[in-house]
């Protein structure tokens, strides 16, 4: 192996869908041991790059090099036998399946001619990869019952099983817990230690700075440069992915005195014990803790989808009816939920559909809808939001994260709730629309709305709160008043202090 | 990335599937034309209508059902049991009007009790409406005893036999019907509803739709819908019969499905169901008129209901 020749090369990379350019004449290398990073916004043609690495796509023209060899993808199989393997950020296996089973998928050992699958040989090739990777993965526990993180070391596994030299992970981190994320990073080096290329793709500019050592950027199909990461800040490749500056703005509260909600001794039977708390009008509270501290679970008991077993919400002085998420919306509480996907969108309706679900009401007169109102007062809308393009006739599974997110918070506009509660609300969402959501955050709380934000990334707590409320094994361990807030005391009353002694601060989330 | 299964054009007018459904009827229509001179004559065109109406009618409720996300395969046995109501009404001298809406709450009823096992107990609707199968024949029969209930009141029969301006009465009836639920799936809160519902029900319930309301009432409608087919054919026929309806089911489904009703729920439409009856009214009105037999109708059905679904499939884009 020549170390210094390069492991991948992309030679004018193009790739045209009828109407779209998705990607323009990209051209870039990635070297053997070396993680490479792969930025841009959503719509920059990274999930294009790798559908067309792992010949899903077909590339309209250029030329992929791998160890100087010419390689023509077509099928998914080539893909594999040129070596290039891909991780899915939605992770691809059968979940009653055993470790071993779902490793051999699709082209088991075999024993008696062909004939039978050779279980055993299975779980010991198993044994022997993971081995290298997390010993206490079992081969033949059923893939379900491991953890999101472990589940990923699996299908890393499988790519080693395949004998990849490339493997290009798509938003590995997004599930993970801070720990998890550091073993993983650790993995990665390993593997780039042993020569494998890593082609990382995420949005999360702390992990590529830490992971990778060089990146390209893309932005609208088009190659902007790749750049060496330790010769570069994070906001000098922000610029680059979103071709103008973003700027921090300070957080200015719109906190008012006045108490709007007040929650009593909520609880729900499982993991939330007894939270309590009062929400003014106008304010931000963010809800920090770590993933299963209760967070989630909190805001979808105040939104009623989940049933509370105690407690109560007092919404401008009158009891919530919390039994279905349609009695807390007439209430005057609306979820943007996280996983838009599967609890925010009907992908198939049209945007003003969308939006206008919890309100049909208002948009009814004689029973019927009033189509025209409805489009025009959801198309004001979304332009005011920035919607693009804001037609809001189109089904809404046609439009990017940040514009379903846009669409998810401007339902709750139509249906004039007092209270939103947001879950994770930038997951998935590309560094531009980021900022563009975080100041719709700050414009309705300016307009009097009272906000809940959910949380991993401590910056965005930081920005956002006027206080935050910290979730630790469902209970509510502090709530840090605008002077307190500071990524150190959310760590401290977010780690769980039964075990032991203290344990040093160690960086529990994610910080940049 | 976007996806390139949904269309991405603001809606155009017309329905670019209902459009499909239409060239298909157009084509089979135009190949029946050619190989029988009285086909495309406006006798046997009404007959077309005449035949697929009480189909037609089924399938109507089932596409609501569908959308939302279920399946009904209980309207057969739904359908005998509102006969049975309807005709023993009237041969007791109750008016006319009075067993017809007696009937159709017979039907409605089978449909909430259908519709409350799904939408309350939470069980599948394939389980629940098949049970419902076996349940509401099972009444028809032991009511009856087995046997048909002959002697409906001439008047209730000429009505249903009657023609208005040259249109037989139940072909009105259901364009009627079909009318006021085009309305209701396209422009009233409920249309929307039923879409939310089938397309994502988790998503719709935050949303604050009132999901196991939307369920009872798609299953309330079909059960409806069922009884007033049952009301047609027994009109048509002066009897009741406790085994009226058999495999009503399947006829219901292939129209909604050839019609571009999904299966997965979210999708469907009024038009194209009716022209999914259509086509296999026509299939059938075709074939018999070239004296091809039963078996081979048969055959050609199935053929139909698959090409349909390969087209669709192909047209849709992803696999």
């Amino acid at each position: 192996m020549t170390p210094s020749a390069s492991r991948l090369s992309l030679v004018g990379v193009s790739k045209s869908f009828p109407g779209i350019r998705a990607l323009d004449n990209v051209s870039f290398d990635v070297r053997p041991g070396e993680v490479h990073g792969l930025l841009g916004e959503n719509g920059a043609g990274k999930s294009t790059m790798l559908n067309i690495l792992s010949a899903v796509l077909q590339a309209t023209e250029g030329q992929i090099i791998i160890d100087g060899q010419p390689v023509t993808l077509t099928r998914p199989a080539d893909a594999r036998a040129a070596g290039i393997a891909m991780i899915h950020q939605e992770l691809q296996h059968i979940p009653q399946l055993s470790v071993a089973q779902n490793l051999f998928l699709g082209r088991p050992l075999t024993r008696a001619g062909g004939l039978l699958v050779d279980r055993r040989a299975q779980e010991r090739r198993a044994r022997q990869i993971l081995a290298d990777l997390d010993p206490r993965i079992n081969p033949r526990a059923p893939i379900h019952t491991l953890k999101v993180a472990q589940q990923q070391i699996v299908e890393i596994a499988r790519a080693l099983l395949d004998d990849a030299k490339i493997i290009a992970m798509d938003e590995p981190t997004s599930s993970l817990t801070p720990s998890e994320f550091e073993s993983l990073a650790a993995l990665i080096a390993k593997l780039a230690a042993q020569g494998k290329s890593i082609i990382y793709v995420s949005h999360k500019m702390d992990e590529v700075f830490r992971v990778c050592d060089r990146a390209t950027i893309l932005r609208d199909g088009r190659f902007i440069d790749t750049v060496d990461l330790e010769q570069i800040t994070e906001d000098q490749v922000i610029a680059k992915m979103v071709g103008r500056d973003i700027t921090h703005e300070r957080h200015v509260t719109h906190a008012r005195p006045e108490v709007v909600m007040q929650v009593e001794n909520l609880s729900d039977g499982a993991l939330i014990r007894e939270a309590g708390f009062t929400l003014h009008k106008g304010e931000v509270l963010g809800l920090a803790g770590l993933v299963g501290s209760g967070r989630t679970e909190l805001l979808r008991l105040i939104a009623g989808i989940d049933r509370a077993r105690t407690g109560s919400v007092t919404l401008n002085g009158k009891p919530v009816d919390l039994r279905t998420p349609r009695s807390a919306i007439r209430a005057g509480i609306g979820l943007v939920p996280e996983e838009r996907k599967k609890d925010g969108i009907v992908r198939e309706r049209p945007v003003s559909s969308n939006i206008a679900l919890p309100c049909m009401g208002r948009f009814t007169r004689f029973g019927l809808v009033r189509r025209r109102a409805l489009h025009a007062e959801s198309t004001a809308l979304m332009k005011k939001m920035g919607m693009r393009p804001p037609d809001v006739s189109r089904a809404i599974g046609t439009f990017s994260g940040g514009n379903q997110q846009k669409a998810i918070i401007g339902r709750w506009l139509a249906a004039d709730v007092d209270i939103l509660l947001f879950d994770e609300p930038t997951r998935g969402i590309d560094v531009g629309a980021k900022s563009e959501i975080y100041d719709l955050i700050a414009q309705l709380a300016q307009s009097g709305k009272s906000i809940i934000v959910v949380s991993s990334e401590l910056p965005e707590i930081i920005r956002l709160s006027d206080r935050v409320m910290v979730m630790r094994e469902g209970r509510i361990a502090a709530i840090l008043d605008a002077d307190q807030i500071s990524e150190d005391a959310i760590v401290a009353n977010a780690i769980p202090k039964s075990k032991g002694p203290v344990p040093a601060p160690q960086p529990v989330e994610a910080r940049s | 990335m976007t996806d390139t299964s949904l269309p991405t054009r603001s809606g155009p007018r017309i329905n670019l599937r209902d459009a499909g459904t239409f060239f298909g009827l157009v084509l089979i229509f135009a190949v029946f034309a050619v190989l029988n001179p009285v086909f495309l004559t406006a006798p046997n065109l009404i007959n077309i209508l005449q035949q697929s109406s009480i189909n037609a009618c089924i399938a109507l409720g089932m596409t609501f059902v569908i959308i939302s996300g279920g399946i009904d395969l209980s309207v057969g046995p739904t359908a005998a049991v509102s006969a049975i109501v309807g005709a023993t009404l009237m041969i007791a001298g109750v008016p006319i009007p009075l067993a017809v809406m007696g009937a159709i709450a017979t039907g409605m009823a089978c449909g909430l009790f259908n519709g409350s096992l799904v939408a309350l107990a939470g069980l599948q609707p394939f389980i629940v409406t098949l049970g419902g199968l076996s349940l509401y024949r099972a009444l028809a029969l032991i009511f009856t005893g087995g046997n048909p209930i002959f002697g409906i009141p001439p008047e209730f029969r000429a009505a249903i036999n009657g023609l208005v301006f040259g249109v037989p009465v139940p072909v009105i009836i259901v364009a009627i019907i079909a009318g006021i639920l085009w309305v209701v799936l396209n422009r009233s809160p409920l249309g929307e509803y039923i879409l939310a519902v089938g397309g994502n029900p988790e998503a719709a319930r935050i949303a604050g739709v009132p999901v196991a309301r939307t369920k009872i009432t798609v299953y309330v409608l079909s059960g409806g819908l069922a009884a007033v087919a049952a009301l047609i054919l027994t009109g048509r026929l002066g009897a009741a019969d406790p085994t009226m309806g058999n495999l009503w089911e399947l006829d219901a489904i292939a129209a909604a499905a050839i019609g571009g009703a999904s299966l997965m729920g979210g999708k469907g439409s009024v038009i194209g169901t009716l022209m999914g009856a259509v086509i296999l009214g026509g299939l059938r009105n075709g074939l018999t008129l070239m004296n091809v037999q039963a078996f081979y109708q048969l055959l050609a059905t199935g053929i139909i209901i698959l090409v349909a679904m390969l087209i669709d499939r192909a047209t849709r884009g992803r696999a």
